[in-house]
């Protein structure tokens, strides 16, 4: 029998509902703060996210793409990373150092090699001076793009002040050995014992070279004004963790004094101790978060190496300058300090003003100057007047005031990119995203757990001797910690946007989500409730 | 068929006319994909009904059928009679608006679930008559400015509570009746699934934010939905023969302006004395409701918080939870 009623509904779907909007949203990725901040300019959250799937080698790659000292800088960085970390609106930050760390132990103890990444080997040839972080990131970067590179330095071993600088309780040496070797191996030349006008030219470079990286850092410690050198028992910061980072055997006077509020001073003072000295640190600038700050300076150094230093045993006196060395005979029995008014002058110098009236004996059979490092040009007098036009680049501590170590991993990666530019005619990558910033508050930190932050633990009997301190994570809690990252900005496929759509207008990939703008109206919930703020609402433009 | 989406069906799919922000679209298709295109939706007159069936256009891909509005649950009681009838158990699913349920659909429902019909009734609660225009409904809460209950010198909003629904049905002793809401997507799920996997009738009543009926901005239909929640205005409980098996516990209680504040039907309570009483009177609403529920009491887990977290590469959301533990 037929029918007397036929009925045949189309599909909504004939209907699109996509010019009902006037705003639209877009997936668009963000640039962390972490990122942000990283003197490596490292993709935190992209190798973060390889290792909460456990993708560790992969991790380590993407890592190494901008740093490839994970281990080392793990261990010795400050990480500025952490303080803006949007977790610590939430919790804590995401121990950001204590992963890398992690990912740059696991590719030592795996040997997991860098890879070149280029199809073929590049005609030009590189040199680059110095085979500190700075020059050892850009010969990483260059040959792993196919250059051939040699590293010319004046010293024995490979690290600049990785080697010479850092003591082995915060940095074991054979750590930075693994890191420097994997990256030597990618073809590199190395020349050590080289001098620069001494062994080889600056003509024969400019001929045998296409381009010069100069990334010699400050080896020429910063003289200080009452510096007698006709006294015996006065030395530089950087001249003492040489010597003692390079195996010569010392024995210090019972009492000790350590001039410098930078980490380098730090770093003295904490040997000093493990010598068996005690020590009192003279800090010309205010302690951290001084309500006193604003009359004159914040002490530089890290304010984790200032508590670490203080549990030790290192006495520190803020606010104070050195206004005479006192002398009994040829033998230094102790400074004369005096409080501080300012510690620069109008030039910007350090040059500090002491306050007449003030001044107290500080009892040391030794001091140790650590006010700062300057490079030391002889034998470059003609390259470093040179430009990049020249073929010259100058980077790293030499290139401007001494920073982070991993600043000067950052300066080696930006001027392998520019020494590559020039020789391929292409344009430095752009990622156009990385000028999109991304804050907790356009975050919905509600979505995600409220998890406690895995520190790693710290060994107890610090002053026996240079141990390491600060161990590493486990692997448990390295992968917890790797899902602890919040994906500032950066899809994490967590299907918020796919599951509030009332129009059905997200459509759910194997990876990642559409928008399908056929239906989608506009509402902004997407974006309202995507937790990691990826998604942008944008005007639609007729 | 639209097949664009290999991860669900999108039973209610796109193309409908809900206005920019629907919760109660949103709502809908999350109930429908968690059942399945295998059941037989009947949909009372509302909103729903309107929107998703539009100048003979359908937005369902699954066997779907528009009662009345009084007689939606009538109409599915005979449905499953006959399927019984005929040896069939294709699940029948009862679609209503709180029209539907609170008022004019209140009586029919009743008798399907004293005759213990196999059904579920899903109540999408958007607090008033929203397709005709914004008319307070028997589910509009106190305070509220419809329409019907403009605020003025006699009153500030509705005046009436708003009904007790919930308990009317647990009062029918029936096998289970809860209460969700689409911000807590997983808490919904595990209801749903309990749901379907019970003999008799089942009632979900879902809290369905309305941008154009509750006057808040169409981004913040889930946000708004949450604080709902999360001040204690709308429980999420499960009722099983009558007795309180189950309570989603708040993480923390929230003030009752946090959720009002993005409402324009709330707005006049912020403008005079009188309605800032009705304020304290909303918060006391709140506290007694949390007191009644125990929502602050017992050990943390299944709450407010721990309930929205998000994982990393979604929670294989549409499929059975069964499927998902083999």
């Amino acid at each position: 029998m037929k029918p007397k009623l036929a009925i045949a509904p189309g599909s909504s779907l004939a209907y699109k509902t996509g010019d009902w909007r006037t705003q639209q949203p877009r997936y668009r990725d963000k640039w962390p703060p972490c990122s942000q901040t990283c003197p490596a300019s490292e993709d935190i959250q992209a190798w973060l996210a390889l290792a909460s799937d456990g993708k560790w080698q992969a991790a380590w790659r993407k890592l190494t793409e901008r740093n490839p000292f994970p281990a080392t800088m793990g261990r010795i960085c400050y990480h500025p990373c952490e303080s803006p970390c949007n977790r610590n609106h939430l919790d804590s930050a995401v121990n950001i150092h204590g992963m890398e760390r992690y990912l740059g132990d696991l590719a030592i103890n795996n040997g997991w090699q860098h890879e070149v990444i280029a199809d073929q080997f590049q005609s030009q040839k590189i040199a680059v001076m110095g085979a500190g972080p700075a020059g050892l990131s850009c010969a990483f970067q260059l040959a792993r793009h196919g250059y051939s590179v040699t590293i010319f330095d004046a010293q024995a071993e490979p690290g600049g002040t990785l080697r010479s600088g850092v003591p082995d309780y915060r940095l074991p040496k054979n750590v930075l050995v693994k890191e420097i070797e994997a990256i030597i191996a990618l073809g590199i030349e190395l020349r050590l014992n080289t001098r620069v006008g001494v062994d080889i030219s600056e003509t024969q470079l400019r001929d045998e070279f296409d381009a010069i990286f100069l990334a010699i850092g400050t080896q020429q410690p910063r003289i200080h004004q009452s510096n007698d050198s006709s006294i015996h028992n006065v030395m530089s910061g950087i001249n003492f963790l040489y010597r003692l980072n390079y195996g010569e055997p010392m024995t210090l006077p019972s009492q000790v004094a350590v001039i410098g509020g930078g980490n380098t001073a730090i770093d003295v003072a904490r040997c000093a101790r493990r010598l068996g000295a005690a020590v009192t640190l003279l800090c010309p600038q205010d302690p951290h978060s001084s309500h006193r700050r604003q009359l004159g300076t914040e002490m530089p150094a890290s304010l984790r190496e200032v508590i670490e230093a203080e549990a030790e045993g290192v006495h520190i006196r803020y606010r104070v300058a050195v206004s005479r060395l006192v002398r009994s005979s040829k033998h230094l029995s102790g400074i004369e300090i005096a409080r501080v008014d300012q510690v620069f002058d109008h030039q910007g110098d350090f040059n500090p003003v002491l306050f007449e009236g003030t001044e107290e004996f500080v009892a040391a059979g030794l001091v140790i100057f650590a006010i700062g490092q300057e490079a030391d040009w002889h034998g470059l007098e003609v390259l470093s007047q040179a430009n990049e036009l020249e073929g010259v680049w100058i980077g790293g501590d030499a290139a401007a005031q001494p920073k982070l170590a991993a600043a000067a991993v950052g300066s080696g990666y930006t001027s392998a990119m520019q020494i590559m530019t020039t020789f391929e005619d292409e344009p430095l990558l752009h990622d156009e995203y990385k000028k999109a910033h991304i804050t907790y508050k356009q975050m919905q930190l509600h979505y995600y757990p409220k998890q406690r932050r895995n520190e790693a633990s710290v060994i107890e009997e610090r002053l026996e001797g240079f141990d390491e301190v600060v161990k590493g994570l486990s692997s448990d809690a390295a992968l917890h910690e790797a899902n602890r990252c919040l994906s500032c900005g950066v899809c994490f496929e967590c299907d918020n946007c796919w599951h509030f759509c009332p129009d059905a207008a997200v459509i759910k990939q194997t990876e990642k989500y559409e928008i399908d703008y056929d239906y989608c109206k506009g509402c902004g919930i997407c974006a309202n409730e995507c937790p990691c703020g990826h998604i942008d609402m944008e005007p639609v433009v007729e | 068929m639209d097949k664009r989406d290999s991860f669900r069906h999108n039973i209610l799919t796109s193309g409908h006319r809900a206005c920019s922000g629907c919760g109660e679209a949103m709502a809908a298709r999350m109930v429908t994909d968690l059942i399945g295109p295998d059941a037989i939706y009947i949909n009372a007159t509302g909103c729903l009904q309107v929107f998703t069936t539009h100048n003979q256009q359908s937005a369902w891909q699954a066997p779907w059928v528009h009662s009345v509005f009084a007689n939606a649950a009538a109409v599915a009681s005979g449905v499953e009679a006959a399927l019984r009838a005929s040896g069939k158990n294709t699940p029948v699913v009862v679609q209503a608006g709180d029209g539907g349920t609170f008022d004019i659909g209140l009586q029919c429902l009743s008798g399907m679930i004293e005759r213990g019909h196999d059904i579920l009734f899903v109540c999408y609660d958007n607090e008033a008559y929203m397709n005709t225009g914004v008319q307070r409904s028997s589910s509009t809460p106190h305070g509220v400015r419809t329409t019907t209950s403009p605020p003025g010198r006699l009153s500030q909003g509705k005046h009436h509570l708003k009904k007790d629904v919930i308990s009317i049905m647990a009062a029918h002793h029936m096998p289970y009746a809860a209460t969700a809401t689409v911000a807590y997507f997983p808490d919904l799920k595990v209801k749903v699934e309990k749901a379907m996997g019970i003999k008799g009738p089942c009632f979900l009543q879902v809290l369905s934010p309305c941008p154009l009926g509750w006057q808040h901005d169409s981004a913040l239909s889930v946000s708004v939905s949450r604080l709902a929640v999360e001040t204690g205005l709308f429980p999420l409980i499960e009722l099983e023969y009558g007795e309180l098996t189950g309570v989603m516990r708040l993480s923390e209680q929230k003030p009752v302006e946090d959720y009002l504040r993005p409402q324009g039907r709330f707005n006049h309570l912020f403008a005079s004395k009188e309605g800032l009483k009705e304020i304290r009177h909303l918060q006391a609403l709140a506290d007694a409701r949390i007191h009644r529920y125990g929502l602050l009491q017992g050990e943390s887990g299944w709450d407010s918080e721990q309930v929205l977290q998000v994982d990393r590469h979604g929670h294989n959301s549409y499929r059975k939870t069964a499927e998902l533990d083999q």
